[in-house]
Parts: structure tokens; sequence; C-alpha cells
């Protein structure tokens, strides 16, 4: 079975902001924290609901670096590549979350658990190499840490299934 | 009031929009790439900067004048700043001037050149670049400097918002949602973008090879030339005022190998005559009034896309563009001995969205290319033809025959004219009176007999056109009969019309129309016999089951959003196990409460056990918006729905797949 979409949560979102055209980058926010990105057919609805043109709020959405179109994983990670980061070695992490998941920077696993982004300074350069999962932040990081980080996520997925 | 322009006292008005406004109106056109005086203020470009005495270099277009200001507009300072401007724009714009639609009238070239710009410092930068002719409007954003006047012209004065920024910094770019292509965007063809853009960013499909391909083809090509052209060409031509422009034109014509050149206007009297008639039949039975025009293709899909529900108020006449094809095909070839698939016709139109006209579905065949104002003089220039020396000669015969009205239809007014003309025939009409509620609509009030009082507005720009239906649909407006041309000032401020198209042009061709109408000696198209001739011959009469056939045309409602359905409750069965229900949420349904529907039926498949094999979809637009809500169940429509019928039908199927 597919992934179950209604229009629920939209409306929901859209019922919390008194479908006020004013506070689409709100709408759009809670929208991105809802389904990972900013699907389109939830575009199409929202331009329906609030009266904006499908053009204009593709704008918005391709203008802030928040929103996505494509959809994040669930577990979304941002590798820090900061000057700090950079000079401890991110980019050996990013080589070894590459090999483990099969996705590049800016791309999403096939099965939508995880996606992977490279980002400017986290602000953790004390703990450089770091990286952020789900807003919780992984300092100090080697290869082996980072394989193993990895490997308690996909863990987590298997019990979830059983 | 008074200010300091470089050193010199100089009056401005003192209701000048801003600096740059003022300064035009005293003979200083201060250069600028994103200005419109049609739309907001962008302040995007930066070329239009002036040094204010005391605020150091701010730009004009943005600056309010006040009493005693000293400004300076054209120190070193600025000249150096200008030129950088214009380097770094020229650093990621395509260069390939010589191939460019807009060679010899792109802003940034002339200012490149007025600059003496040689040499850019800069390292040339591509962008990732968008090229989409998926429709007749093509946009090359190579060529864009995203000074946003298409985005606004399309937003602001048209409120079809198609397009808009997309992204950020040096990867922004201008495109419809999703980065589609115009043809799958709400676009309506009217060309306002193409028109306002400075560069060659935004041009229109040319099909001037096309016409000398079906000359050298063999085909006999018959042309129509549109009332606007003929206040417009001239201005490409080194003809301003010429007066007789259109005789000359059908003199070039033949020349160069048209067999027949029939005057669009004499289609515009028959349109009008007929639209006349329609509408006093809609007046007796008191049915789909108002009754709005439908000779604006622009419009005509504005109405598709965005007010469904108005679409049976159309008048379901032909544009004068597509009755005069179809007479020629249907009579003239007949009369002629000629096969009509051997005949090209060729309309000559101001307009952009008529060739996307004469390509819908139900008109195709009419009329086969429709050139612009511009491909049309640029046919006769690269002709080496002066048409100073060429002698006017009249349209031919039996269609070149035109009324004061036909002629009119170029400008805003002029179609609710002709209809009123043709309606003084019909109707005991005491008085008559027009008032201009503001620029863009305006309202005529007819006292006809019993003290009745008909109401007719002209409205043109379509940002005024959904005004006007929005007041119309709230009841706070009453009118009879509505006559909306998609682009400011009518047809005469087309998009294929030359550039400079703003508003001071349209205001100039406006006069030129207004005095060749004033110069033809028939006033009403009653008065046009060749055209009663017509009915005598073939169309019995007006609204005659000929007429129907030959003259009138039918609408349909288009999807706003491209795109699959979207599943909402998908099964994974056999088709034939399952009942699959697509619940519309475009804007017409959405409105009427198609949401609440979708709800419960997600309720339904979820509870109930009969309706277990449900699969619920979701669609934008069923193209029934007249009878929203809409859902759709295993194909069949279901209009106006509400939870119970649609329950009853699904039941219906349900029931017959058990069995």
């Amino acid at each position: 079975m597919g992934i179950e979409r209604t229009f629920e949560k939209v409306e929901d979102i859209l019922k919390k902001h008194n479908y006020d055209k004013n506070k689409l980058i709100a709408i759009l926010l809670d929208i991105q924290k809802e389904y990972r990105h900013i699907p389109k057919d939830v575009v199409n609805y929202i331009s329906v609901a609030l009266g904006i043109s499908p053009a204009k709020i593709f704008g918005v959405a391709t203008f802030y670096a928040q929103f996505s179109l494509n959809p994040k994983g669930e577990y979304s990670i941002y590798v820090c590549d900061g000057t700090a980061c950079h000079m401890e070695g991110s980019m050996a992490l990013v080589k070894v979350i590459e090999e483990e998941l099969n996705i590049k920077p800016g791309e999403v696993t096939k099965d939508l658990k995880f996606s992977l982004d490279k980002v400017g300074c986290l602000g953790a350069c004390a703990l450089a190499p770091a990286m952020v999962i789900n807003g919780e932040v992984f300092g100090n990081l080697n290869e082996e840490k980072t394989r193993e980080i990895l490997k308690k996520l996909k863990e987590r997925k298997a019990d979830e299934n059983v | 009031m008074k200010i300091y322009v470089n050193g010199k006292e100089t009056i401005i008005d003192d209701n000048a929009r801003n600096v740059l406004e003022a300064l035009k109106e005293v003979g200083i056109e201060i250069p600028n790439l994103c200005y419109l005086s049609e739309t907001s203020v962008y302040g995007a470009c930066r070329m239009c900067l002036v040094e204010v005495e005391g605020n150091g270099i701010v730009t004009s277009c943005t600056l309010k004048p006040y009493e005693g200001m000293r400004i300076k507009t054209h120190t070193p300072e600025i000249y150096e700043m200008r030129r950088g401007i214009l380097e770094l724009l020229l650093a990621s714009h395509n260069r390939d001037c010589t191939t460019c639609e807009r060679n010899g009238q792109c802003k940034l070239q002339k200012y490149a050149e007025e600059f003496g710009i040689r040499n850019v410092r800069f390292e040339k930068l591509d962008k990732s670049n968008i090229f989409d002719s998926s429709s007749i409007i093509i946009r090359d954003n190579s060529k864009c400097i995203l000074c946003g006047d298409c985005v606004r012209a399309c937003e602001e004065i048209q409120s079809v918002a198609a397009i808009d920024f997309a992204h950020r910094g040096f990867e922004a770019q201008v495109v419809p949602a999703f980065e589609e292509g115009l043809a799958n965007s709400e676009c309506v063809y009217c060309g306002q973008c193409v028109a306002y853009c400075p560069t060659g960013a935004l041009t229109f499909r040319s099909d001037v090879k096309e016409l000398y391909n079906a000359m050298e083809s063999g085909k006999t090509i018959i042309g129509m030339i549109a009332p606007a052209v003929r206040s417009a060409v001239q201005e490409e031509l080194g003809l301003e005022g010429d007066m007789v422009i259109a005789g000359r034109l059908v003199n070039f014509l033949k020349m160069i190998g048209f067999s027949k050149v029939f005057d669009v206007s004499f289609a515009a009297d028959l349109v009008a005559y007929e639209e006349a008639h329609e509408f006093k039949e809609r007046i007796e039975k008191g049915e789909r009034l108002p009754q709005f025009t439908s000779c604006c293709p622009g419009w005509v899909k504005f109405m598709e896309q965005f007010y469904p529900d108005f679409i049976d108020n159309l008048s379901t006449v032909k544009s004068p563009q597509q009755a005069l094809g179809t007479l020629i095909k249907k009579y003239y070839a007949k009369e002629a001995g000629i096969d009509s698939e051997d005949i090209c016709v060729v309309s000559f139109m101001p307009c952009t969205a008529k060739k996307f006209e004469a390509e819908r579905e139900e008109l195709a065949g009419q009329v086969d290319l429709v050139l612009t104002t511009k491909e049309l003089a640029q046919m006769i220039k690269s002709s080496g033809i002066n048409l100073k020396y060429m002698q006017p000669e009249p349209f031919d015969r039996p269609y070149g025959l035109s009324s004061q009205s036909g002629l009119s239809f170029g400008k805003t007014g002029g179609v609710l004219g002709s209809v009123i003309n043709v309606l003084k025939e019909q109707i005991d009409i005491s008085e008559i009176s027009t008032e201009e509620e503001e620029k863009g609509i305006r309202v005529t009030k007819i006292k006809i007999e019993e003290g009745k009082e008909l109401t007719g507005i002209a409205v043109f720009g379509l940002g005024k056109a959904r005004e006007v239906l929005e007041r119309i649909k709230s009841g706070k407006l009453e009118v009879d009969i509505v006559e909306v041309m998609a682009c400011d000032y009518g047809c005469i401020g087309g998009g294929g019309q030359p550039y400079p198209n703003n508003s001071a042009k349209r205001e100039e061709r406006a006069k030129i129309l207004r005095d060749t109408v004033g110069m033809d000696v028939l006033i009403s198209p009653v008065e046009n016999y060749h055209m009663r001739e017509l009915y005598n011959k073939y169309l019995v009469k007006p609204l005659s089951e000929e007429s129907h056939k030959v003259l009138h045309t039918s609408f349909r409602h288009r999807k706003r959003v491209s795109g699959e359905d979207i599943d909402i409750l998908p099964l994974p069965l056999d088709e034939e196990e399952k009942v699959t229900v697509n619940v519309c949420l475009g804007t017409s349904c959405y409105s009427k409460g198609s949401y609440d529907i979708l709800s419960d039926l997600i309720e339904m498949a979820n509870r109930e056990e009969w309706a277990e094999n449900l699969e619920i979809k979701g669609t934008f637009c069923l193209e029934n918006c007249g009878a929203s809500p809409n859902v759709l169940v295993n194909g069949e429509i279901i209009s106006e729905a509400t939870t119970e019928k649609v329950r009853k039908v699904l039941e219906k199927y349900v029931s017959k797949e058990k069995a």
C-alpha cells in the first residue's frame, strides 16, 4: 500500500492559520514539518484554499532553505561542512554516509528513511566534525562513530517493523 | 512644484508619482530597466540612480519629489555606476543579439550601445537556463535580467499570476509553478509580458516562415487585417499619422502574392449584428445574463480558467477572426471555385492570443496562420518596399466593407458600442449615456421603452475584469452586458503590437483608430449591405440554424492545475474489484464544499463494511465547474454532489460488483 495521504492535516494547518494568505510562510513551515517536504499536490491544494497562484507559492517554497520540494528522510542528516568541521575531516564523514546509505548530499533513500545534506556552520565548532540528525547534535565524530550511529538508526527501523 | 535639475530651475507636476516620471514629462528620460508606470514600483535594476543634495545617490523611481529639491541626473559617478550595472547584467546575459527576436528593439542592447560598453570586465557566467516554447509565448531565461516586469504585468495588471520568481540568488528564475511549461499553466497568452519585457527573454512564436512556405506550396493565400493593426504598424514603418495605411497594406500584400485581402472589420460588423440579436433574445427570455462578449481570446481563456461558472454567459458568437475564416473556407471557396483545402487563410492581428485561438480544437482549420503586427512590419521591411509609395487599394469584396462599428472593435468599448448600434434598430432607445467609473471600466446606461434601463459595461485589463466579475458574483453590480478586452486600451495594446507598447503609445493608437473610425461613412453594422447580403444569400437571419452552424462556437472549462490524480485511499486491488471515487478539489468545487464530501467518504470507507472496496482519489478539476461540486464514480460524473447523492451511486456500484 502506498503512503496514505489525505488533506486532513493540510486542512488542520490551514484552519490553525485562519486560511490567512498573509501567513503563507507559517503554513508552509507547518506543512514542511508534517510531510518533511512541500508536496506538489499540497501546493495546489493551498493555492486553491488561500487564493494564491501556485507560481507564487512555488516561488516562496524555492526561495527559503527551510523548505524542500523533495521529501527529506525520516532521519534527516545534516553534516556540517563549515570551516572547523571541514578542517577536521567532515568530507570523510560524508563519504562514509554516502557509502552506507547509497545516497549523495541532497538525496533521500528510496524507503524515505534517510536524507543527507551538507550545510554551512552548525555553530558546534568545538565538537568538530559534527552532524545533526533530527535536531540532535553528534560531535567529535570519526568514520567509526558515524558508521555506528547509522547502524543504530537502521536497527531502530528494523525494530519498528517487528 | 519647483525643483532644481542639474542646476536648472524646473517646474514639475505636483502629482508626479516619482522623480523618474516627473522628469520624463520635462524631457529627461532617466535610464531604467525595471520601471513600468503601469505597475507597482520595484526598484531592482538600479539604473535610474540620481544624486540628491543631502541624500546621496538614490533610485529616482522610488523617490517622491519635493519642493526645492536639488538633483543631478548625469554625473561622472552616476555614469560609471550605470556602466557597472550594465556590465554586471551583460556578464550573465546571452548576447546572441543578431539572432534575437528583440534585435534592434531591446532596452538592454540600447543602453549597452549608448553607454559605449565594448568590453565586459567580468567573467561570463551562464545561468542554468530555461527555454520554454511549449506555447505561443516563448521564454528564454538566458536573456532574462530579472527585472520582474512580466511578473508584475501578469499579476497586477492581468491578475493571472501564471509566473513568478523562483529560487534565490544566482539561481533565481522567472517560471510558472514547478517549472512547468506555460502551456500547462493558467497563462491566457495575452502577451502583456511580451509587451513589457525589456529584453528578448519573452517573445512570441513567429509564423512568418510558415507563410512563405504556404506561398511556395502553391496555395491560394487569402489575407485579412484587423482594425488595431492599422493603428500601430505605422510606428514600425516611419509612417506615423498615415490614415490610409490599411489600403497600402492591401496593395502590399497583393503585390507579394496574396490573392485576396479582406477586412476583419467586416466580420466585426457581422459578429456585432449576431451578438446584438443574441443579447436581445437573452433579455427577452431573461437567461444567461449578463452576457459577456467573447471576441477576445485572452479573456475567453481567462473565463474558462478562473470563472467557469460564468461560461454560459459568454456570447457564443465566434470572434471576427474565426467568423471570417469560416466564411472564406465555407462560402467564398465555393463561389471562387477553389477547394478550401487549397486555401491558406492568413490573419494579421495585434494579438498573441489570436494564434492560440486559431489553434483551439473547436476552431482549428478556419484560420491557417495568424501573424502579428510586428511580423507584418518585419515582412514589409525585409521586402524593401516602401509603403509610402504604395497606392492605397480597397479591401476585396465581398468581405471588404465595414461600418464605424466594425472598425471600432480594435479598442475598448468598440464591441459594446456596436451591439448598441444594432439594438437601436430593434428596440426603442430614448437615451444613451456613458461614464468612466475608473480607468478601465466604463458604464453605459441605455434607456429603453416603459422607463426600463439596460446597463452595459466595457472593461479592459483582466485585473479589472476580475473586479467586475467579483462584484457581479457578490450581487453588488447589476449589469446586462459586459464587454471585456484582455489588454489595456483593448486590441491596440495587444501583445503582438510594436515596441514600445506602453500606455502612452496605446493612447496614440486609440486616437488614430478613433480618427479612422470617424472617416467611415457607414455608422452601424445594419448599414453594411454586404453583410446583409450575406444573410440574404446564406445565413437567412440572425440566430438561424445556418448562423449557428457557421458563426457560433463553444467553450470549455479548463483545468487550472495540471498533473495526475492524487491517491488518498489507494487500494492494491485489480480494477474490477474496486470502485474508484474521484473527488474534485478544484477552485469551484472546493469553495462549494467538496472537501467535506471527501472527508465523509474517507470516513465511510474506513468505517462501513460495504464501502471497504472504495478507492478514493482527489483531482484538480473535472472540467465541469458550472455544476460543482463534482465527484466521479467509476467514470460517472455526479454533479452538484452531496455526500448522500454520492452514497446512493456508490451503493449501486458496490451491489453490482457483489452480484
